[in-house]
This record gives C-alpha cells, sequence and structure tokens, in this order.
C-alpha cells in the first residue's frame, strides 16, 4: 500500500494499530471461510472510535482504497476476506455495553460479542435472546452485517428483529444513528421504526458493503428460566414440519427446534452423543429436538403438553430423550461450534432459509447432489422465525485434495441454483448467489443503486455482496 | 527422542479451521474471561493469538513466508498458556502443536532461544552465564542436606537464583516434617524453557544428564517446588524423551498427604487472611493439579480462600512461561499485572501460588501497577505453621 496513506492511517489511529508486515497481513488474508482463498491485504488498521473509523473511510475514498470491515473473523461466506492491497478495518477495538434499562435496550461498540454482552445482562438478569453458534467468537455488530440466527430464534427469529438501531460509517465516512436515537433528544433506543423508511434495516445483513456499524442497539428481555427439553419423532417429513407449524401456531414457544433426519442424527450422535450424554437411540426418519422457554414455570408447562398433544396429533411420539436439547441449549454458545469442527473436514456451507413445510425439498437437493458428486456432508434446519428455516448444509472436503476442492465446489454452485429455484431464500446474499436468482434482476438492480449512490467509489467491501 | 512426524503435525495443524475462539472468548458457564493475555496485552493484530500463529507456522512450514526471525516473532509471542487448547472445539492441541513448530523451525535464528539454551547447557541454569550462586541457599539453611538421600529435593532455577527465600522455606518444611531429603551438589536446570522454545535435541540431552544426577543421588521420590520443573519432569521427559522417572511430586501434593493423615498439623496464619489462588498453567491445565493446593490453603486455620474470576481450566496465565518472559519481558509483565488486578478484585490480601516462576513474574506484574497484594509460594506461607 502507498505509504503515504499509511502514514496518513498513522495519523488517524496511532502507529501501534497500522501494520503493513507480512506476517500480519497474512493473518488477514483468510477468515473461519474455508472454502475462500486468501487475499493478502495492502494494511491492516484497528481503530478506537467511530470517528477514526470516519477519517479512514475518508482516506480510502480519497485515495480509492478498497476498505473491508471485519470484527471476529468468524464469518463462513467469505464476508470478510480482503481485496488484493486493500485496507483491513479490524473493529475489535471499539468497546462498550451501555444499559438502558427503563427502554429495555443495551448498546454495544463493535468489538462486543455476544459472549461478552450475556454476561453483563446475566448481572441484571436480563438477555438478548438470539445468539448465533459462533456467540464466543463473533461481534455483536458483525453479526448484525451478516444478519445472523441461532438458538433463540425458533421464538423470536433472526438476530435483525433483535435490533433497534445502529450507529453507522457511511463509505463517505459520515457517521448515521438510526432508530430513535438519530433523535439527540430522544432518551435512547427504543424505537426501529422511527423517522420513515427502516433505514437500520438498509445496513442488517448488507456484509459490510454499505457502511461500517460501530454501534447497535438492541432489546432486552428479562432472562428465562424456566425450560422444557424433549425430542418428538414422525416418521414422514411432512409431520415433523407440520409440526412446527402448530407449535407457532398455538403460540407454543420454542427457543431451539431443530429438525433432522435419521443418518444426519446418527451422524451427529456418532461425534458427540456420548460426549454430550446423549443415550443410544435408534432414531425416527425425522427427530424434532425442542427447547421450550417461557419465564413462568405454569406457562411452560402448559406449552409442553400443548406440543406432546400435537406431536401424538400429527401421528408422532415423544421420543423421551431430554438430553438432545438440553445440551444444544444449554451448551448453546460452545455445542454447536464444537460439532461444526470436531470432525476434522474442511467443509463449505449454503446457508438458506425455507418454509417448514419446503424444508425437505433442500433435504432432497441436497442428498441428491452428495450421491451425484460423491461427496460427504450433511444439511439439518432449525426453526427460525414466524415460519422459517434456517438450512445450515455443509459440504466436506480435504483442503490438500484439489480434485475433491474442485468438486465440491463445483456443487455448490449448482446447489445454489437448484435450491434457489425449489424456493430457497438466502437471508445473507453471499456472493455464491451472484448470477444465480433468475428472476430478481430488477431487485439486484435497485440494491445496485442504492449502493451506488451510498458508496460512488465502490471502496467498501466491493462484491461481496451478491456480487455489487 | 520421538522424532516429530511433520506430516502429522500438518494434519494437526490443518485442524485449525480459524474460528476464533481462542482470541477472547467470554464464556461464563464454562469460566472464560477472556483466552489469550498476548492478543489482550498487546496492540490486538491477529498474529497475536493462536489463530493467527498457527496460519504463520502453516504458511512458514508450507514455503510460503520466508523463514525469518521477523516471520517467527509472533511463534514466540506466547506464553503457551494452554487456555486456548482448553477451548478449542477441534481434536487437536494448538498450544502443543506451536511448541512442536517451534521445534521444527528451531534453524531459524533467534538469540534469546539460543541464548537461554547455551546457558543451560553450559552453567545449568537460563539465568547468569556462569554456576556461581545456585546453591547459596543451602549455606543459609543452618543445616547442610547431603546429597544422596531416598528423597530429593529438586529446587529448580528460580527458587536457587531468584527466590532463595522459597528454597529456603521448602527445605526447612522437609526438615520440620522430619523428612530426610537430599540437594544435589551441582542440580542441572530441568530444561523446560528448552523445550517450550523448540531447542528439543539440546533438552534430551540435557535431560540425560538431569537423569543422571537423581540417580547418583539414590533417589526413589523427587520433589519438585516448581510447576515448570514438575511438568517437565513427570511429563516431558517420559513422552517427549522415553526417560524412566523416579516418582515426582508437587510439594503442594505432598504435604497435602502429610496434612490429611495427621502427620503434620498447621497453626492459624492469622485470623480471617482471604487468599487467592493462581494456577500455573503447567501444573493446572496440563497435569490437571486443580485441588490439591487448594485443599492445602483450606487446610490453614485462618485462611478464607477466595476464588478469582478465572481459575483452574480457564485461569488466565501469568504470563511467564513458554520463554515469553525472555523473549518479550515487558509484554510478559503487563499479563501478570492483569492476573495481578484480577486477584485485587477479589478482596485478597495474598496471591498464593505453587511455582517460583510464577510468583517472580506475578511479583513484577504487581510492582508495575504498585500493587500492595502479597504475592507468595504456598511453602512460603506453611512454612512457619508447623506445630
Amino acid at each position: 500500500m502507498n505509504t503515504k496513506v499509511v502514514s496518513e492511517l498513522v495519523k488517524i489511529v496511532g502507529e501501534e494499530y497500522v501494520s503493513t508486515r507480512v506476517d500480519v497481513l497474512l493473518t488477514y488474508s483468510e477468515t473461519a471461510s474455508m472454502a475462500k482463498d486468501p487475499v493478502t491485504p495492502g494494511a491492516v488498521a484497528r481503530p478506537g472510535s467511530a470517528e477514526e473509523v470516519s477519517q479512514i473511510l475518508q482516506l480510502c475514498n480519497k485515495n480509492k482504497i478498497l476498505v473491508t470491515p471485519r470484527s471476529g473473523g468468524s464469518s463462513l461466506q467469505g464476508e470478510a476476506i480482503p481485496k488484493p492491497d486493500g485496507l483491513v478495518v479490524d473493529l475489535l477495538r471499539i468497546k462498550g455495553i451501555t444499559l438502558h434499562k427503563e427502554l429495555r435496550s443495551v448498546t454495544v461498540g463493535s468489538g462486543i460479542t455476544f459472549g461478552e454482552l450475556d454476561k453483563f445482562l446475566n448481572q441484571h438478569d436480563l438477555w438478548v435472546p438470539v445468539a448465533p453458534e459462533s456467540a464466543l467468537i463473533c461481534s455483536v455488530a458483525g453479526n448484525v452485517a451478516v444478519n445472523g440466527a441461532g438458538p433463540g430464534s425458533s421464538a423470536y427469529g433472526c438476530i435483525a428483529e433483535m435490533v433497534l438501531g445502529v450507529e453507522v460509517v457511511l463509505p463517505n465516512g459520515e457517521i448515521i444513528q438510526t432508530g430513535s436515537e438519530a433523535n439527540p433528544n430522544a432518551p435512547g433506543p427504543f424505537l426501529r421504526y422511527a423517522f420513515g423508511p427502516d433505514l437500520t434495516g438498509l445496513f442488517i445483513g448488507s456484509l459490510g458493503s454499505l457502511g461500517i456499524i460501530t454501534k447497535v442497539s438492541l432489546k432486552t428481555y428479562k432472562r428465562m428460566h424456566q425450560f422444557h427439553y424433549e425430542t418428538y419423532g414422525f416418521d414422514t417429513a411432512e409431520q415433523s414440519e407440520k409440526f412446527l407449524i402448530e407449535v407457532k401456531n398455538n403460540d407454543v414457544l420454542p427457543m431451539f427446534a431443530s429438525v433432522y433426519e435419521g443418518p444426519v442424527l446418527n451422524f451427529f450422535m456418532d461425534m458427540v452423543g456420548e460426549e454430550y450424554g446423549i443415550p443410544e437411540h435408534e432414531w425416527p426418519h425425522r427427530t424434532v429436538s425442542m427447547t421450550i422457554g417461557r419465564l413462568r414455570e405454569d406457562r411452560m408447562k402448559s406449552d409442553a403438553k400443548k406440543a406432546k398433544e400435537i406431536c401424538e396429533q400429527l401421528g408422532g411420539h415423544v421420543i423421551g430423550i431430554s438430553e438432545l436439547p438440553q445440551g444444544e441449549w444449554e451448551g448453546r454458545f460452545w455445542t454447536f461450534v464444537r460439532t461444526c469442527y470436531i470432525h476434522g473436514w474442511h467443509w463449505r456451507t449454503l446457508y438458506h432459509h425455507q418454509t417448514p413445510t419446503n424444508s425437505h425439498r433442500s433435504v432432497e437437493e441436497i442428498t441428491a447432489a452428495m450421491d451425484e458428486h460423491g461427496f460427504l456432508g450433511h444439511t439439518a434446519g432449525f426453526l427460525s422465525g414466524h415460519s422459517t428455516m434456517n438450512m445450515y448444509p455443509h459440504f466436506y472436503f480435504d483442503p490438500l485434495d484439489k480434485e475433491e476442492d474442485h468438486m465440491i465446489r463445483a456443487a455448490h454452485d449448482e446447489l445454489a441454483i437448484t435450491l434457489y429455484k425449489t424456493g430457497a431464500v438466502p437471508f445473507k446474499l453471499a456472493e455464491y448467489w451472484k448470477g444465480r436468482m433468475e428472476g430478481m434482476e430488477d431487485y439486484m438492480k435497485l440494491l445496485s443503486a442504492i449502493k451506488e449512490t451510498l458508496d460512488p467509489n465502490g471502496i467498501l467491501n466491493p462484491g461481496v455482496l451478491g456480487g455489487i | 527422542m520421538t522424532e516429530i512426524d511433520l506430516d502429522d503435525l500438518m494434519e494437526n495443524l490443518a485442524q485449525c479451521r480459524r474460528c476464533g475462539i481462542c482470541r477472547d472468548a467470554v464464556y461464563e458457564d464454562m469460566g472464560f474471561d477472556g483466552i489469550c493475555p498476548v492478543w489482550k496485552n498487546t496492540a490486538g493484530f491477529e498474529t497475536s493469538f493462536m489463530r493467527g500463529k498457527l496460519m504463520i507456522a502453516i504458511a512458514l512450514l508450507e514455503g510460503r513466508l520466508e523463514k525469518t526471525s521477523d516471520n517467527t516473532e509472533a511463534l514466540y509471542a506466547c506464553s503457551l498458556c494452554g487456555n486456548c487448547t482448553e477451548i478449542c472445539a477441534a481434536e487437536f492441541d494448538p498450544k502443543e502443536s506451536l511448541e512442536l513448530v517451534r521445534a521444527v523451525l528451531s534453524d531459524i535464528p533467534n538469540e534469546v532461544r539460543d541464548t537461554l539454551a547455551e546457558r543451560i547447557l553450559t552453567t545449568n541454569n537460563p539465568y547468569v552465564t556462569d554456576k556461581k550462586g545456585k546453591r547459596d541457599w543451602v549455606a543459609e539453611l543452618g543445616f547442610e542436606p547431603p546429597t544422596k538421600a531416598d528423597t530429593l529435593y529438586y529446587f529448580g532455577c528460580t527458587a536457587g537464583m531468584k527466590l532463595p527465600e522459597t528454597a529456603k522455606a521448602a527445605a526447612r518444611l522437609l526438615k520440620a516434617a522430619g523428612i530426610e531429603f537430599a540437594v544435589l551438589e551441582d542440580e542441572p536446570c530441568c530444561g523446560s524453557v528448552m523445550i517450550r522454545t523448540g531447542r528439543l535435541q539440546d533438552a534430551e540431552e540435557n535431560a540425560k544428564k538431569v537423569l543422571e544426577s537423581i540417580q547418583e543421588s539414590g533417589a526413589k521420590t523427587v520433589l519438585v517446588s516448581c510447576a515448570g520443573c514438575l511438568k517437565t519432569l513427570r511429563k516431558d521427559y517420559p513422552e517427549k524423551f522415553n526417560l524412566s522417572m523416579p516418582k515426582i511430586v508437587h510439594f503442594v501434593e505432598y504435604f497435602l498427604e502429610l496434612v490429611k493423615s495427621g502427620k503434620i498439623k498447621l497453626k492459624p496464619l492469622g485470623k480471617n487472611v482471604k487468599i487467592t489462588y493462581h494456577d500455573p498453567c503447567h501444573m493446572g491445565r496440563e497435569l490437571g493439579i486443580y485441588e490439591e493446593p487448594r485443599d492445602l490453603l483450606k487446610a490453614i486455620p485462618g485462611v478464607e480462600l477466595v476464588e478469582m474470576e478465572t481459575n483452574r481450566r480457564a485461569a488466565m496465565c501469568c504470563g511467564a512461561g513458554g520463554g515469553l518472559r525472555s523473549y518479550d519481558p515487558e509484554l510478559s509483565k503487563k499479563i501478570a499485572a492483569d492476573r495481578v488486578r484480577e486477584a485485587e478484585e477479589t478482596g485478597a490480601e495474598i496471591i498464593a501460588n505453587a511455582c517460583p516462576f510464577c510468583e517472580q513474574n506475578l511479583e513484577s506484574g504487581a510492582k508495575l501497577i504498585d500493587s500492595s497484594i502479597r504475592v507468595a509460594d504456598i511453602v512460603d506461607l506453611i512454612v512457619d505453621l508447623i506445630e
């Protein structure tokens, strides 16, 4: 990178927090996105405030330097892979947690992780009930930028549903506050849909391409302590899908409800069953592993009773193995990370959403692709909102086997097209959807126009948002 | 020596899929309040914590990064505390892998590493260039331990040369308990720092010398007061060098048994003395010795044991290990200061420990932040309490 630009960066953030060392750059060339090739940036800067981020973006605009925002580096779909000779802006130094108890909200800086936030809120017997599976690694702001989901989403939806406003630095360096806090006289974050269109939503899931989020305000809730853990067995996919719909229709509150195919569950159990003390079992065609949560015990018990009734009415049966959902829920900040990495494979993912009643289509297509191409992997999903399943297929590969790597890339590309045609909806518009969403040309045109308006020089994470 | 299987090492390194949980996971349920003390106490670039270190290691081993001293800096800026291994979700030991990488890349110049090794090989200690002083504390005991006995007190370089009061306390404790013990005339260094920093072949030669000295003393039991010596003699020598060692026991393990069996009784230390215990990485995470030191402290009348926020397997490191205190003393002390702050938050008057190397660094950390907390080895605490 141009030495003059580096000197300017040093003036903004201090010498300690800028690096062009070859070893440092190497470590920013990749993230947890295993399937992405490394790209070496020209420099890394670690600003300590939104004002410093603003100055950096002004400098980069002036010098046409491409910028990649990054915090935990845990994203899986290439969101924070830098551009050649570009600048990585590492946001982990921007800390701070402010509780607005009366407003039932909390504001966090872009360097705060879910683990830190949860520990802080726990002191007040509060929580943000939605957390991604990478809760100990990713920052809250980073997760908002990719619109993540995870345990808690079955009841409350993706992280977007928790957000009341963001402080965002636009590509031109302007610092904007959205939501009720846009009014400097407002007492704090209490209303997201304020002052017209949902500008907050513009930045959620924007993968850091429309602005750099430096603060997020989120809803807080009284922490639940009443949980019921149960597994429900079904002979058909349709029964399990109907079960999830009826659970939601009947106002049962599933904090986390996963649906597993028998063989996939057996695969998981082979890996972690013993470690988590889950008894051996001949799992049925479909298993729903569900944690019901309520503030009040009577409501929790009532929900558990209703869920059992729904299951049996649909021809399913209560399996009675509570250890699976209990392990998922109680260990939610670590268990899923463990399951993702215990097996030793590298993997590609293709996150997408389906309606519960259509989720079997994803399973069918992914299974067919695995059979056709001969690769290993799995897919499963969890209820992640009003009527949505978050599907998280993993396609395994050995990074040292170039032939296999090539084959998985091809299968992945094919599947993006196939799954889209089944009605799959990506909530993160990762780069691999580019050109594979027939019939959405006008939508993408609008998105491009927004990008061009906010970032005329195209400096901020270009290409990452569906190729824009 | 067990040869390092490079393919095996590369396979292990490939287990890191860069999730980044080794950076600063705060996970209340498992007791973690941050993971990497180096990340926390430096500018915080990716090179500072294990994910980045392993990326650099792989690049160096694959030849994608030039093998220079500058490019290996990050590999040595690590205390090998193993907190990353505790939280890691993959099936490998990142800390152990990094230690092996250092050994594989030991041909890349590193003045600190090589100076430490040369001193140990020529003068039996990593601190000074002559042998003088390591055994001076014996002259101040008031009695002369023999050089041969069933029980050997292997006092270690740090207690002998930096904290002789601890060495003296340990010897007096043994005498007070009626244990006949020997002290070597010319005790070789255990070589822990050579193993940690990658001078494995030299460490093996040194280990043989240590074993020979122990054998010459006729000892059936070797007592150590240093967690580093304990891990090196008990675990590394047999596992890395296939050496058959006699029984290696830490003072806290040994004296806890004596207290439990009623062979010794302890007088009160005072009234409601609040003590917190710092888990040395070599004793805790490496050997799983968490409760013995706590039980021994709790056995002292008048002591109230309070826990730091991070303790046992999730305890933050004092910053001294892995060669870091020599490689980057200022960073090492900053890490220690962090640990001292954590101890201060408990309201404790004393940070007890069971490792002179930790003690030395914690004292430096306390000095750095003008803390009035007392840093004390458990041995120092109980020496005057035997009835």
